[in-house]
């Protein structure tokens, strides 16, 4: 399956993340999620970005909380709303929001 | 062009999952999508009118009127979490419907994709 | 004639928040939604239960007596007696060393016959490759 999911949370949700598997993983970092791709905890990433998925960070959320694209962990690409869209459509079939 | 479900259970205040939802759907219609928006539990106060714009609140009501007029959004409440809470069918925003959830899983059968954004 | 499989997977706790709970009553709306759709048209709700979701589905709750409200137990009894597709994640049972016979596997004391399923999170994931939308609860 191809499976595009909304992670929406720093703390919680990884318990899910880590059982999914997907042919194709898509994991989009929103709301509170972005600081998986901007924050280091004891100078280390977050270990959500070592899965095996193409990352996206929603740009309005990551400057909403004082980031910009050039803090973003380089795995993770910024996207924007309409970007969004076209993922959901085009790239994955499911979707969830974690 | 597809058809998006968007199911939201998040409140209008004090989370802004119902925001993100709200502009998902905004930016599909705008690229030509038809959106369905399901709201249930504390969502439901997202249907209900005279809503006040705050600084330190979410105001959606205009951009709901907005997409409401362009003909590709539908939007529908929860019924029984609206009377639960004691907000009742006169105080319905324009535009909107009352369902039950029925009404949300018939939207789903039709759906190209379907997104259910949980409560906090 | 076409069937959309719609999967309702529960991870979070009851009570605390309406999620789990919204889970159930949206999946046993299932039953009615026939009146929205053309002749042979229907959607097939699976629920299943994974992490802390699990321990929605123990006996013995008495949230009617203590909160007034309808337990999660009673919606998983009544999702089996509409026939639903029940599952409940072993692994996860196993961690929390819950037996088997502290979950609510049937509905047969209000009249079911369909009974819930206690499987891997193999079978699970399967679920959530056959259906057609995935929602998480």
């Amino acid at each position: 399956m191809k499976l595009g999911v909304f992670m929406s949370d720093f703390r919680g949700g990884s318990d899910v993340l880590d059982r999914l598997s997907a042919e194709k993983l898509g994991i989009i970092l929103v709301g509170n999620g972005i600081y998986h791709a901007t924050t280091k905890e004891n100078g280390k990433s977050s270990p959500l970005l070592n899965k095996s998925a193409n990352f996206y960070v929603l740009s309005e959320d990551l400057e909403s909380r004082g980031f910009s694209p050039a803090d973003v962990d380089s795995r993770v690409k910024p996207v924007t709303y309409s970007d969004v869209v076209d993922l959901i459509f085009n790239d994955y079939e499911k979707i969830i929001w974690i | 062009m597809g058809k998006l479900t968007i199911g939201c259970f998040s409140s209008l205040v004090g989370s802004l999952s119902l925001d993100f939802g709200v502009k998902l759907a905004e930016a599909a219609v705008k690229k030509g999508h038809e959106v369905d928006f399901w709201v249930s539990s504390n969502a439901t106060m997202l249907s209900k009118k005279g809503q006040k714009a705050f600084k330190d609140y979410s105001h959606l009501a205009k951009t709901l009127t907005e997409l409401f007029a362009t003909g590709k959004f539908k939007a529908v409440a929860c019924e029984a979490c609206a009377e639960a809470r004691g907000y009742h069918k006169d105080d319905t925003m324009e535009g909107w419907g009352r369902r039950s959830m029925d009404w949300y899983l018939a939207s789903a059968f039709s759906a190209d994709r379907v997104l259910l954004i949980g409560g906090d | 004639m076409a069937i959309t499989k719609l999967a309702f997977i529960v991870r979070s706790l009851p009570y605390k928040t309406e999620a789990s709970r919204l889970a159930l009553t949206h999946a046993i709306a299932s039953q009615t939604v026939e009146i929205y759709l053309e002749d042979g048209d229907n959607v097939e709700p699976v629920l299943c239960f994974i992490g802390d979701g699990v321990l929605n589905c123990l006996k013995s709750q008495q949230a009617g007596k203590y909160y007034g409200i309808t337990s999660l137990e009673q919606h998983v009894k009544n999702s089996l007696l509409l026939d639903l597709k029940v599952m409940i994640c072993k692994e996860d049972v196993d961690r929390f060393g819950i037996k088997e016979d502290h979950l609510v596997m049937d509905a047969e004391d209000i009249g079911g016959d369909t009974k819930a399923q206690l499987v891997p999170y193999s079978e699970i994931q399967k679920v959530m490759e056959e259906v057609n939308h995935l929602q998480f609860f």
